[in-house]
């Protein structure tokens, strides 16, 4: 097949930055965890399989479970609540559906860092949902809404809950909802409804917001680090842990090769879905 | 004999908009019943009413004698196929069909002998493991009335299920709805804007307007003795004439003055004496044109007019004629024998004439109502 | 059929959950209490401190140089990827599509560790330079998307009424097609220079000494507990600035859509 001038240089620009700066490091990824390493965050020359049998560490099934799990919950969580207003934004009048689309996305546009600084500190020890879940008996003195999963689990919703919405309320403003009285009309209770014809029907906007907040999340580095303690750590932290910490890049790099890896498999699971 | 299905004084508002207005309905078993009317005159309403998506804010609603007013849609034996055909477009035309009968526990054999029942009666079974994107408009239509049927409702409702087609298939499909009505029984409620779709499949038609009920009859009743200019002007196509009684001519006809045209003699369909305001309806197509003034017989009547306007239709050709202050619309054949030597032409001066039975007296007449026929005059 | 609450009343509480914490924090920056929770009356002097602080308004001109550059060079290159996948239906360009895909599902962290391999494989040290380059590879996707997604809703009997109309193909191009589309390559820019400013992942792994951003600062600034009703000011700034830009962007966009 012959490819046409123009279509090469428009198409030139764009592929060539990506395939520098985006496919030739990943492939680095690769290589660097075959190196050895060297003090002071060098990397020496020839190859090893050290950083590579580091991962047989007994702290990396738990640390990889843990990552998956706490995916897991949010991504759960994320749908529980993205499906009804994605539904309740498909039912309104578009000049409200507007203007509510805009109120989900705007706290969005504002700095991730000072969102997880706010979620910080209301769950701070002294900060009053802390204060008055004591007062109400249902936190003991000594418990902490801080420094453990559930914090982190919550704060991802709220980082990752309106990429959940918009892929949701996309496939649900274009179902027709005719279809629900339909099933309705032909016997159908509402619950049964809802399961068989309005899930199937906005399914394709269901696996994309599950791989929009589940991919992320397996990469989870900043909120484990300011609201999780040490039970909570993903595999994000043990990264820059020993990248920036330890100072042993191809530790750092065998690990980011297990995430890509865990990143890649949903991701494999949708292209046979696809073809399917 | 209270009615099968019955409308008891239904109202259901929107805001400050009343989209149905007390109305009252006996649907009687095994008849095909429409609601016929423009968009927004409530039929649609009544429909889902009926169907239980939408609940009265007044009146009831019984199915052989039970009170299904407040009953969810799901409990209801009724059935619907939707404008949209509402199929599921992840499910096979087999499983579609199968969604109803799968949801009322009964056995597998059954369900399976069942749904291949319908889809031999819809002519679908080589088609039956598509999924509805590869089905052609028609006979998407055809499984949504085999996922309705299916189920063996008491009360089938159609929701214009034609009006998504082009019209050469909308009268194949309603020919072959016809033939499964004969074949099943059912009652059908058949919600239309198309007065060609209501009068030819119809037992009985309801008119509505305005979410008021204005007619029911049978289709000849609602088009040859319309009760109000509405369904006069809305079915077909029809001239309205006022004048006042002058004179009776025995028990049936009398002499009416029209303004500007002079006296002519009607039908007596509503009892009126001397003196009286009359509204009368007069349809184009009992209107005879011709250029000589006729002979007339015994009540017959014949105007001279000019004609202002032609319309060539293929079957029929409509004259608009001036004749004193109003415009008549009047039709005619092309059939050789009553050709003139010449064809008719803009400014002509030719000859009205129709019989008194042929004119309808309105019981109720609305200005408003004008504006629904086809070339209605200027000023 | 008495449609369910449930949806209503989730949307209620989500857009609750949504705003709480942004109002708290808003709240808090005038709050004269240095640790406690309590309000202890209104104050601007976080704010006073905030202005006196170098360091911070030096990262805040890092984090705009940076957003700048990266989302005009993204300007550039995305909207020349969107031209070619619009225009062309070829192998070329199914891979090109798979490669302006890949950014958008790569985590961050896996982006900030692959440049940093790159950097020092390459033996070019980390800075300003290098934060850039990280920041117009990530927003060039999103550019790409933006621009295809509005170059998908372009009636291209629009192009042809202007050739029809006696325009040549670039008169066309110049008179028709960039001004329909500038809207949209604009809002495009916007969501970069949002996204450059807002990162911190990717940043944290290629910034130099010296280099730190808005967001690489405020983090260590919490991270040492140093200032913390400052961030809370800065916050509320940073918020503010956010609201006008979403506003701006919307203004920007809307004439079009209607």
């Amino acid at each position: 097949m012959k490819i046409r001038k123009p279509e090469l240089l428009a198409t030139a620009p764009s592929f060539l930055w990506l395939a520098l700066f985006v496919f030739v490091p990943v492939a680095i990824i690769f290589a660097i965890a075959f190196r050895p390493a060297l003090p002071a965050g060098r990397i020496g020359e020839g190859w090893s399989m050290d950083a590579m049998r580091s991962l047989k560490d007994p702290i990396y099934p738990s640390l990889l479970l843990r990552t998956v799990l706490i995916s897991f919950f949010t991504t759960a969580l994320c749908l529980a609540l993205a499906l009804p207003v994605a539904w309740h934004l498909a039912r309104l009048p578009p000049k409200w559906r507007a203007r509510i689309l805009i109120l989900i996305i705007i706290p969005f546009w504002t700095n991730f860092v000072i969102r997880v600084f706010a979620w910080q500190q209301i769950l701070h020890a002294e900060g009053a949902i802390a204060e008055t879940l004591r007062s109400i008996g249902l936190l003991g003195e000594t418990d902490r809404l801080l420094g453990n999963s559930a914090a982190v689990i919550i704060v991802s919703v709220y980082t990752y809950l309106p990429f959940a919405i918009l892929p949701i309320f996309a496939a649900a403003e274009k179902f027709d909802f005719a279809l629900l009285d339909a099933a309705r009309d032909l016997g159908a209770k509402p619950f049964r409804a809802f399961r068989s014809v309005f899930l199937p029907g906005i399914r394709q906007g269901l696996v994309t917001a599950i791989l929009i907040v589940f991919i992320p999340m397996l990469g989870s580095y900043v909120i484990p680090d300011m609201v999780g303690g040490t039970d909570s750590q993903m595999l994000g932290n043990k990264i820059a842990q020993r990248n920036f910490n330890d100072r042993n890049l191809p530790q750092a790099a065998a690990l980011s090769c297990a995430l890509t890896l865990l990143v890649l498999a949903p991701m494999l699971l949708r292209r046979k879905e696809k073809t399917a | 004999m209270p009615g099968y299905l019955r409308f008891e004084n239904v109202t259901r508002r929107f805001g400050s908009f009343t989209a149905v207005d007390r109305v009252s309905l006996e649907i009687e078993k095994g008849e095909v019943f429409s609601l016929l009317g423009p968009s927004g005159c409530g039929k649609t309403t009544l429909l889902r009413m009926a169907a239980g998506f939408d609940v009265p804010d007044e009146g009831r609603i019984f199915l052989d004698g039970v009170d299904i007013t407040r009953l969810p849609p799901d409990q209801r034996p009724v059935n619907t196929v939707f404008q949209s055909y509402a199929l599921f477009p992840h499910l096979s035309i087999r499983e579609n069909i199968a969604f109803g009968p799968k949801l009322s526990k009964r056995s597998p054999a059954e369900i399976r002998s069942e749904v291949e029942r319908m889809l031999e009666l819809v002519d679908l079974t080589a088609h039956a493991d598509k999924k509805p994107a590869q089905l052609s408009g028609g006979q998407k239509q055809r499984v949504a009335i085999a996922r309705a049927l299916v189920n063996k409702p008491k009360v089938l409702l159609l929701d214009e299920p034609l009006a998504a087609l082009d019209l050469k298939l909308r009268q194949r499909l309603l020919v072959e709805l016809d033939a499964i009505h004969d074949e099943v029984g059912i009652t059908f409620i058949y919600v239309t804007h198309d007065q060609g779709e209501a009068m030819s499949i119809s037992d009985r038609i309801a008119v509505m307007n305005k979410g008021v009920v204005e007619q029911i009859g049978k289709p000849a009743e609602i088009y040859e003795a319309p009760r109000t200019s509405f369904v006069a002007a809305f079915i077909g196509d029809t001239n309205f004439l006022d004048g006042k009684i002058t004179s009776r001519i025995g028990e049936r006809f009398s002499k009416c003055a029209i303004h500007g045209i002079g006296e002519i003699i009607i039908d007596n369909d509503k009892p009126t004496s001397p003196g009286d305001l009359v509204h009368l309806s007069l349809r184009p197509e009992k209107i005879i044109v011709s250029r000589n003034r006729p002979e007339l017989r015994e009540n017959e009547n014949s105007v001279p007019g000019v004609i202002e306007d032609i319309i060539y239709f293929g079957s029929h050709t409509r004259l608009w004629v001036r004749c004193g202050g109003w415009r008549i619309c009047a039709e005619t054949q092309h059939r050789t024998y009553q050709l003139d030597d010449t064809p008719l032409n803009w400014g002509d001066t030719i000859h009205l004439r129709w019989h008194a039975n042929d004119g309808y007296l309105l019981e109720q007449y609305r200005e408003e109502d004008e504006s629904l026929l086809t070339l209605p005059d200027e000023t | 059929m008495k449609p369910s609450r449930i949806p209503l009343v989730t949307t209620g509480i989500v857009l609750a959950f949504f705003y709480l914490p942004i109002a708290a924090l808003v709240a808090k920056s005038f709050n004269s209490s240095r640790f406690s929770p309590e309000w202890k009356g209104f104050t601007l002097k976080w704010y006073e401190r905030l202005f006196e602080r170098d360091d911070i308004l030096a990262a805040l001109v890092n984090s705009l140089k940076v957003a700048l550059i990266a989302a005009s060079a993204s300007m550039l290159l995305g909207t020349c990827a969107a031209f070619a996948l619009h225009r062309y239906k070829s192998r070329l360009q199914d891979a090109h599509r798979m490669m302006v895909n890949v950014p958008l599902v790569l985590p961050d962290i896996l982006m900030g560790m692959s440049l940093l391999l790159l950097f020092i494989a390459a033996g070019v040290s980390l800075s300003l330079a290098t934060v850039t380059i990280a920041h117009i590879t990530f927003c060039l996707s999103y550019v790409t998307l933006v621009v295809l997604a509005r170059l998908q809703d372009f009636d291209p009997n629009i192009v042809e009424a202007a050739r029809d109309l006696g325009a040549t193909r670039l008169q066309a191009f110049v008179k028709i097609t960039l001004p329909i589309l500038f809207p949209g390559i604009l809002a495009g820019g916007l969501l970069a220079f949002t996204l450059s400013i807002d990162d911190y992942v990717v940043t944290f792994f290629v910034k130099g000494p010296g280099s730190d951003t808005l967001p690489t600062l405020v983090y260590s600034m919490i991270k040492k507990s140093k200032e913390l009703p400052v961030i809370n000011a800065l916050s509320t700034l940073m918020l503010l600035f956010t609201f006008l830009l979403v506003f701006a962007s919307q203004r920007l966009t809307r004439p079009v859509n209607r």
